[in-house]
């Protein structure tokens, strides 16, 4: 069976191609958004219960560092990089002409 | 000597690249294109360490397969990444891309077996003549264009290189390639480590990699962004441990290219330039220079070669099946090309440094041992750009490739992408689970094996904090999904500094020369035409009386010489750029034939 056929494993009718094609309703999404926040609750309670026993430097010691280190550097990277940095360097995409 | 338990993988790759251009048929010498790895594999697994090949030329020793624990490592991860590379390349018709894929892979090689530096050099170039070649044949303008730039950059940086070596050679009188002590470093040391931060994209020299790897040939690339950064690893590694700049250099690297990553629109370039990011872990690695963290450097290339691989081959998919790697214009193909973009995430969130996945085990290891040589700022670096990885290859790259909040895309027309590249994919996948799960596979291969068994990544506290980590970086993505959409533009980087920097010399150095050219033109036009008109009607004379009829064949021999010589002079880079090839090739056989015949003559003596 070529992979690309339509009943191919890479085809429209592939169970794979078709398992995400149907998540792409309104309802799916509402389930993939509410399974996400379900497992970053899970994390945050295993913060509590499981401890660093070998901190790095001193902070992270504390329960939820590393959830709070994720959400700050991700949020701050991409704001800076967006707002602050792109604006200042961007130019059209023929800037150099085609070289 | 004992040359019978070596075999270099270089020769096979050589010999198949001078072969290739005379196998009949059109499609069955690609099965033998397979040859080469296999061979490679073979012998990076069965290679005794020691100093194989040794020739004596000009006084000096030269060493072409020096084999030890270092060594080992990197020509293991080489030899398994050029067979899935050459499975992934096998439907391209093109022999000129597989030769230079085969030179390039041999050159890598090359170097990573080389005991001094000579014979390090003679590869370092052939690994960049292949790769330019690899660009080039992508056959668009901007690709020529690209992989002209490329040729240029990397032949300035491996001329500081050789006068690096050459000025050594002055001071110490050995071209032995070995560790250099930061302190009593002299320029000539410094001239090496430039030469090779310059294939390691160490920032600011890096800006050749984001501006040649996208515009490489879909299959071209996937070996570049395996073998000449990772290759500028292993010998800052072997020559370099412990240098405090590269601590810094590192740490830079790392957040620098998560930085240009997060805002670019160009999946390949995005990839590139988190190859300059993910070398900075292990240059860092190198620069704190415990054992711990060189073996972390050692496993995170190892790691990196088989993750990168494959994201660039999963990019490299989407470009080959939706013609364009732009990911403004892509989006809803996720249950269009489905495999792709699983085999896509197993390198994403190995890159990433997920739980399962190769990255988890390499990248924690160098953050670790970093943090316990007290080096506080490097590893938090280096978890800060973990951070933007995931980010932006890990979630971006994917999420507006295969998603975009698009309906599923049917009316686009997409090139079937033939069966040989899935395996590709597959077998590097593989090898990215296998890794994961399984450490010891990769930690027995480590440069300081002892210390590698000290390390555990799979306790509860790593598998949480990598969790955390990346879980709540998801959550910033999804809060501010709408602030990362990448549009179209070209985003300046140390690039600029270069083309300043090239049309300065053009302007400073070209125009007065051609100045004196035309000068010397005019002079040659007025006088020296008249006295070689002169003395060539003498010579007709002396011709017509004495020379005819005697030796008339040499003239059709000089003319013969002149027909191949203007063949040879036709202006054309990638002709020039061929010839040095087939002339460095003839020498290399011609050693590596002498160098068995002088280990058999004298086994047979012993």
């Amino acid at each position: 069976m070529p992979p690309n056929g339509p009943h191919g494993p890479n085809g429209p009718n592939g169970f794979l191609a078709r398992f995400l094609a149907a998540q792409l309703t309104r309802g799916r999404i509402k389930f993939w958004r509410m399974f996400f926040f379900a497992v970053l609750a899970v994390i945050l309670v295993l913060n509590l219960v499981i401890a660093n026993h070998h901190p790095h430097f001193g902070p992270d010691a504390k329960p939820f560092f590393w959830p709070l280190f994720g959400l700050v550097v991700g949020i701050v990277l991409v704001i800076v990089v967006k707002k602050i940095i792109q604006p200042l360097i961007k130019k059209p995409e023929d800037y150099y002409g085609d070289l | 000597m004992a040359t019978s338990s070596f075999l270099h993988p270089s020769l096979a790759f050589l010999m198949m690249a001078v072969l290739l251009p005379f196998l009949p048929g059109s499609r069955r010498w690609k099965w033998l294109l397979l040859l080469p790895p296999i061979f490679a594999i073979y012998a990076a697994f069965n290679n005794q360490p020691g100093d194989h090949y040794t020739l004596s030329w000009l006084g000096q020793t030269l060493k072409l397969g020096h084999v030890d624990s270092l060594s080992a490592i990197f020509a293991q991860v080489f030899a398994i990444m050029s067979l899935a590379g050459l499975i992934y390349s096998l439907h391209v018709n093109d022999k000129g891309q597989h030769i230079a894929a085969l030179l390039y892979v041999a050159g890598g090689f090359g170097c990573l077996l080389a005991g001094d530096y000579l014979s390090l050099f003679a590869f370092w170039e052939l690994m960049s003549l292949g790769s330019t070649f690899l660009v080039m044949l992508n056959r668009t303008r901007e690709s020529v264009l690209a992989a002209f730039r490329y040729f240029l950059y990397h032949t300035l940086g491996g001329l500081i290189l050789l006068a690096g070596i050459l000025l050594r050679y002055r001071l110490t009188s050995s071209f032995d390639f070995g560790p250099i002590s930061a302190a009593g470093a002299t320029l000539p040391d410094w001239l090496i480590l430039i030469g090779f931060s310059v294939n390691a994209a160490v920032v600011p020299l890096h800006a050749w990699l984001p501006d040649a790897y996208p515009r490489g040939t879909v299959t071209g690339s996937v070996f570049m962004c395996a073998f000449t950064t990772k290759t500028a690893v292993y010998v800052l590694a072997r020559a370099f441990p412990g240098w405090e700049i590269l601590a810094i250099a590192g740490t830079i690297m790392a957040v620098y290219g998560v930085l240009f990553a997060s805002m670019e629109n160009n999946a390949r370039r995005i990839l590139s330039y988190h190859i300059v990011s993910q070398v900075g872990y292990m240059v860092a690695g190198i620069g704190v220079g415990a054992a711990m963290t060189i073996n972390g450097a050692a496993a995170h290339a190892y790691a990196h070669i088989l993750y990168k691989g494959l994201l660039f081959m999963g990019a490299g998919a989407v470009l080959y099946s939706a013609g364009t790697q732009r990911l403004d214009e892509l989006g809803g193909l996720a249950a269009r090309l489905p495999w792709v973009m699983v085999l896509y995430m197993v390198a994403a969130l190995s890159i990433s440094g997920a739980p399962l996945f190769n990255g988890f085990v390499s990248k924690t290891m160098t953050i670790a041992g970093a943090a316990e040589a007290g080096r506080t700022w490097v590893a938090i670096g280096l978890e800060l750009a973990a951070v933007g990885t995931f980010i932006s290859v890990g979630l971006k790259l994917p999420y507006f490739a295969f998603w975009g909040g698009k309906p599923t895309d049917y009316k686009r027309e997409l090139r079937p992408i033939p069966a040989n590249m899935y395996l590709g994919m597959a077998i590097l996948a593989f090898m990215c689970l296998l890794q994961g799960v399984y450490p010891e596979v990769l930690y027995r291969y480590l440069p300081f094996p002892e210390v590698a068994h000290e390390y555990h990544p799979w306790t509860a506290f790593n598998v949480l904090q990598a969790s955390s980590l990346l879980g709540f970086a998801g959550l910033a993505f999804y809060l501010l999904r709408k602030v990362i959409t990448p549009h179209k533009a070209l985003n300046l980087d140390f690039d600029l500094f270069y083309r300043l920097i090239g049309r300065a010399v053009l302007f400073f150095v070209c125009r007065p020369l051609a100045f004196f050219d035309n000068l010397w033109t005019n002079v040659y036009n007025v006088i020296g035409l008249r006295i070689l008109r002169g003395l060539g009607s003498l010579t007709s004379i002396f011709d017509r009386k004495v020379i005819d009829g005697v030796v008339d064949g040499s003239a059709k021999g000089v003319r013969f010489i002149g027909w191949v010589g203007a063949l040879a002079q036709s202006g054309r880079l990638q002709r020039y750029l061929g010839l040095a090839v087939i002339l460095a090739f003839a020498i290399f056989l011609v050693y590596c034939l002498y160098g068995s015949f002088i280990g058999v003559a004298m086994e047979k003596t012993n």
